[in-house]
């Protein structure tokens, strides 16, 4: 998937000018001539002024199609991996305080992996292994405060 | 002295060794894997290394990334896939003896001078780090400010084919950057109430994002494309290595040092070394039409290369606080972290800390030696590893690492969002290795100009006034002049590195 | 705000849901029945993350649960302070609660004030000194306060942290109390006490004034000197560093300093629970010789009397940004 230059440079040139329209309201730093507001504007300035040169470069050299799409966009299963990827990673961001760790890296893993084709017994090992190992890992030996979720009881 | 023999006790000690085995093998899969980067390899391991002591976390970063670096010189030659960027620009050739039927000898050469190279970076930076530490020590926020500038630039200048999109990436970290509290004055910018926010971009997991959670989204698409692994089998290594060391040592050195140089500019790493230097081989050599068709002599140059350019890049990375590639850059976070701030007084403060730093890098490329021997012999099996299992797999650990940094959902939320936002970025021709610069090198950039400013009562000529501060000054407005030279139309253009290969170094 | 908004809400419905499983188990168990966390504000390797860490590791050792600690940084310790407040008042996520609090609700960066926590014992408070470079002309701190008065406003530069961080309120203090104006010294904001060092040394700056152990390695190394603290008593581990009161006269003190605390509304049992073991702590031989090892000041009040040093810290930090005009709201 790839949009021309221009549609690009478009894109980030109206992100840097809300980014600079945001630093107006930044207090001034007492005593200074600069304050907090000078380095996103110059920051804003130099995103603006390279995606005008894309722009620019694109009308006038290579005048690209807007859109171009890459071969997997055609087929619809590859579409839904893509897709599969990212809802894996909302699912655990939304489900994990409450199911807890476990439970969503188990589900996460069998769901892709059935998707990607793995055997479903292999995908059953690999999973409750891969899930427990890291859950042994980092949440007993490194002690991060993996959510315990709907198990907090029994473990 | 006493601070080496220190170094020494804290690297041998069971725990340590352990440690630095473990991640050798970790970096051996993941260099040996097409699709996983040394820089990957990195990011998912200062999760790990977060809980450690500095040698062993320190140790751990340099021995795996030695380890892929070398390990991606594999697949390279028996799927044509290179295991990381750093081998791409020899892939093909590497390909080509394979086909002549010379897999030993290309093996056995990749093996051999990734180890020689290796060690011929680490000489280097542990002649030079400490002699510009030296220096550095009466580095003030002027000399900080216009180092912050040179090292933004050489991302830039260096870095990429396309410089306006490697400038637009420079700029768009650096905005990035000034999300959070702001250096100088302590105000929140671009926070919009958010406590998380407050905080600012969390480094380890946007690098994570940008460097894995891509990779697996570009790689959820293309499973299905695998290449046919070659049936050779791997006999006698070294056979013939010593003839190729007689006819090529002259090519060793001229990798090894333009490795060393180029993994000490900031922002060019281990594959733009492969690739200039084999460009390099190729002008200066005798037999340049040899060249593309399985031809061991521009090899020589880039896989020495791209293994020296491992111990250039922690030069100004110790030194100045600048990394010299995306891997320091996260080595420089992970500094942080340990309370060894990185900067000439770490030298002063902990000199066994560095000493150890330098001994496990000598040690990582001696053990790269048997360790690549026995990754050979087992490519076949290792390279048998589904993606389709390892895909999820990985998923999970960046998910994890990320929740790791901040300890709070906001890491995977960043991880996320910065995934998808880096999958865009590439998939438009803008490379992320200059963002992730720019979010390293902001604060301290807007830190040491604004406290310049402080210092100098507003003057901007103060910052040409310190002898060292002047020479760093006038060299950043020679380049700021060369680079809008090349952006304009009339100007040269010249290209080493081919479009669409420059991916995370 | 969004976030934690909805993580607070769904670890509410999730301690709900577990509640509902295990009410009786939980109900009948003495605290503490599983791992405690104790949020960090600060990160992993600084002084605040040491001391609390020694004192979680007594903890876990004399009530038998894991007392884990969680860094949460960022913001100036915004994160990490939100979390403590935010937490389920339940005894089981604790928190190291820092001289911050009393400063960042003047700086607008946050609503949440001391008032916001269950004081449970203060462990730590550092004071500030005075440093100069090694090669300073000034050998006495009277010598230095002489230079200073007699150099125009704004001529002197110093540093030691972010604007309007605890040293850079040590700083108005110390003018103050010589009857000058609260920017006659020029703050220079740095990332920290270690690169204000570094920039000292390398010449950048006249002063630093930061705890003596966060500037120990240069002193060691020679690069730097320390004049003076401002503490009522000198520091045992840097005998030779007068205090103000003993140089000039000057009868300011400040410090920075720590304590643990709990999210508002911990269970009147728990708390006393807590306060009693923290007091036993502070008298360990363990905890004194760690924070000996370290330079650092100890210094304790219970329950009680912590809520009243943070509401007169509070009020002074208060007095301290308003004069240096770095309050806002």
């Amino acid at each position: 998937m790839r949009f021309n230059d221009t549609i690009v440079g478009a894109a980030f040139v109206l992100l840097a000018a809300a980014m600079i329209a945001l630093t107006f309201s930044f207090p001034s730093f007492p005593g200074q001539n600069y304050g907090p507001s000078l380095f996103p504007r110059i920051l804003g300035a130099g995103i603006i002024l390279c995606s005008l040169v894309l722009i620019i470069r694109d009308r006038r050299e290579v005048k690209a199609p807007w859109l171009k799409l890459a071969a997997w966009t055609r087929d619809p299963r590859k579409v839904l991996s893509f897709a599969l990827m990212i809802a894996a990673m909302l699912f655990y961001i939304f489900a994990s305080e409450t199911l807890g760790f476990i439970p969503c890296a188990f589900a996460i893993q069998i769901v892709l992996f059935l998707w990607f084709g793995v055997k479903p017994v292999t995908a059953v090992i690999v999973a409750v292994a891969m899930t427990l190992l890291v859950n042994w890992f980092f949440g007993s030996m490194m002690l991060v405060p993996l959510p315990r979720g709907i198990l907090d009881s029994l473990l | 002295m006493a601070a080496i023999e220190t170094a020494f006790g804290l690297v041998f000690q069971f725990q340590v060794l352990a440690v630095i085995l473990g991640a050798a093998m970790f970096g051996m899969f993941v260099g040996a894997m097409p699709g996983l980067t040394a820089t990957m390899a990195t990011a998912l391991l200062v999760p790990v290394t977060f809980f450690m002591d500095p040698v062993p976390a320190l140790g751990a970063i340099v021995t795996a990334t030695a380890m892929a670096i070398f390990a991606g010189d594999i697949p390279a030659a028996m799927l044509r896939m290179p295991g990381t960027p750093a081998s791409a620009a020899y892939a093909d050739e590497s390909y080509e003896m394979t086909k002549k039927g010379q897999l030993d000898l290309c093996m056995g050469v990749n093996l051999v001078f990734s180890v020689m190279g290796g060690i011929f970076g680490v000489i280097v930076l542990i002649v030079l780090a400490p002699a510009l530490a030296e220096l550095a020590i009466n580095f003030s926020s002027f000399e900080y400010f216009w180092l912050a500038c040179l090292g933004l630039t050489c991302a830039v200048f260096i870095g990429s084919g396309d410089v306006v999109k490697g400038l637009l990436s420079l700029f768009l970290g650096l905005a990035i950057g000034t999300v959070g509290i702001d250096p100088a004055a302590g105000q929140p910018r671009f926070t919009f109430d958010n406590v998380d926010l407050l905080a600012g971009i969390n480094f380890i997991p946007t690098l994570i994002g940008m460097f894995a959670v891509s990779e697996l989204l570009r790689g959820a698409v293309s499973l299905d494309q695998g290449s046919a692994m070659v049936q050779q089998q791997v006999g006698r290594l070294l056979r013939g290595v010593g003839g190729v060391w007689r006819k090529y040592w002259k090519n060793f050195f001229r990798g090894s040092i333009l490795g060393s140089l180029i993994g000490a500019l900031p922002g060019a790493g281990s594959d733009i070394a492969a690739w200039v230097s084999y460009a390099l081989s190729k002008k200066l050599s005798k037999e340049p039409e040899k060249f593309g068709t399985g031809h061991i002599e521009g090899i020589v140059d880039a896989t020495s290369a791209n293994n020296a350019a491992l111990g250039g890049a922690w030069i100004p990375a110790l030194v100045f606080g600048i990394p010299g590639d995306s891997i320091t850059a996260i080595v420089i976070g992970v500094l942080y972290m340990k309370g060894m701030n990185p900067g000439p007084s770490v030298f002063l403060q902990t000199p066994q800390l560095i000493y150890a730093v330098f001994i496990i890098f000598i040690l990582a490329n001696l053990i790269m030696f048997p360790l690549g021997w026995a990754a050979i012999k087992s490519a076949k099996q290792i390279l048998r590893v589904p993606r389709n299992i390892l895909l999820p797999v990985i998923l999970i650990f960046c998910m994890v690492g990320s929740f790791a940094m901040t300890n709070s959902l906001y890491g995977i939320v960043l991880m996320a969002v910065m995934g998808v936002f880096g999958w865009f970025l590439e998939e438009h021709g803008v490379p992320v290795a200059p963002l992730i610069l720019g979010l390293v090198l902001g604060e301290m950039l807007e830190q040491n100009f604004m406290t310049s400013m402080i210092k100098s009562d507003g003057s901007f000529l103060v910052f040409f006034e310190r002898p060292i501060a002047g020479v760093l000054g006038v060299c950043t407005v020679v380049i700021w002049g060369l680079m809008l030279w090349r952006m304009l139309p009339f100007g040269k253009r010249t290209q080493i590195v081919p479009e669409g290969e420059v991916t995370p170094p | 705000m969004t976030l934690i908004n909805r993580r607070s809400v769904l670890k509410g419905a999730a301690a709900g849901a577990a509640g509902l499983i295990a009410a009786p188990a939980i109900a009948q168990a003495k605290f503490p029945s599983r791992p405690v966390t104790v949020v960090c504000p600060w990160g992993a390797g600084g002084g605040t993350d040491a001391v609390v860490r020694i004192i979680g590791a007594l903890l876990e050792k004399s009530l038998g649960q894991p007392f884990n600690v969680v860094n949460r940084t960022g913001g100036s310790g915004v994160v990490g302070h939100s979390a403590i407040a935010s937490a389920a008042p339940d005894g089981y996520t604790l928190g190291i609660i820092t001289s911050e609090i009393a400063m960042m609700h003047h700086q607008g960066l946050t609503k949440l004030t001391y008032a916001d926590y269950t004081p449970l014992a203060l462990m730590n408070s550092d004071p500030p000194g005075v440093q100069v470079r090694g090669d300073s002309p000034y050998k006495t701190v009277v010598e230095l306060a002489e230079a200073i008065k007699t150099a125009p406003a704004g001529k002197m530069k110093a540093s030691g942290t972010g604007q309007g961080g605890i040293w850079h309120l040590a700083l108005i203090g110390w003018l103050q109390a010589m009857g000058l104006k609260p920017d006659h010294v020029a703050w220079v904001p740095s990332n920290g006490a270690a690169p204000a060092m570094q920039d000292l040394a390398a010449g950048g700056i006249d002063l630093v004034t930061c705890s003596v152990p966060e500037a120990r390695a240069m002193l060691d190394a020679g690069k730097a000197r320390s004049l003076a603290i401002m503490a009522a008593e000198r520091n045992p581990q840097f005998k030779d560093v007068p205090t103000l009161k003993e140089a000039m006269n000057i009868n300011f003190t400040l410090g920075s300093w720590r304590g643990i605390g709990g999210p508002k509304n911990l269970p009147p049992d728990i708390a006393k629970l807590l306060s009693a073991e923290l007091k036993k702590i502070y008298e360990a031989k363990e905890y004194k010789d760690f924070m000996d090892s370290r330079g650092l000041t100890m210094i304790y009040a219970n329950a009680e009397d912590f809520r009243k040093y943070m509401a007169d810290s509070d009020k002074a930090m208060g007095d301290f940004m308003k004069a240096g005009g770095l309050a806002r709201g």
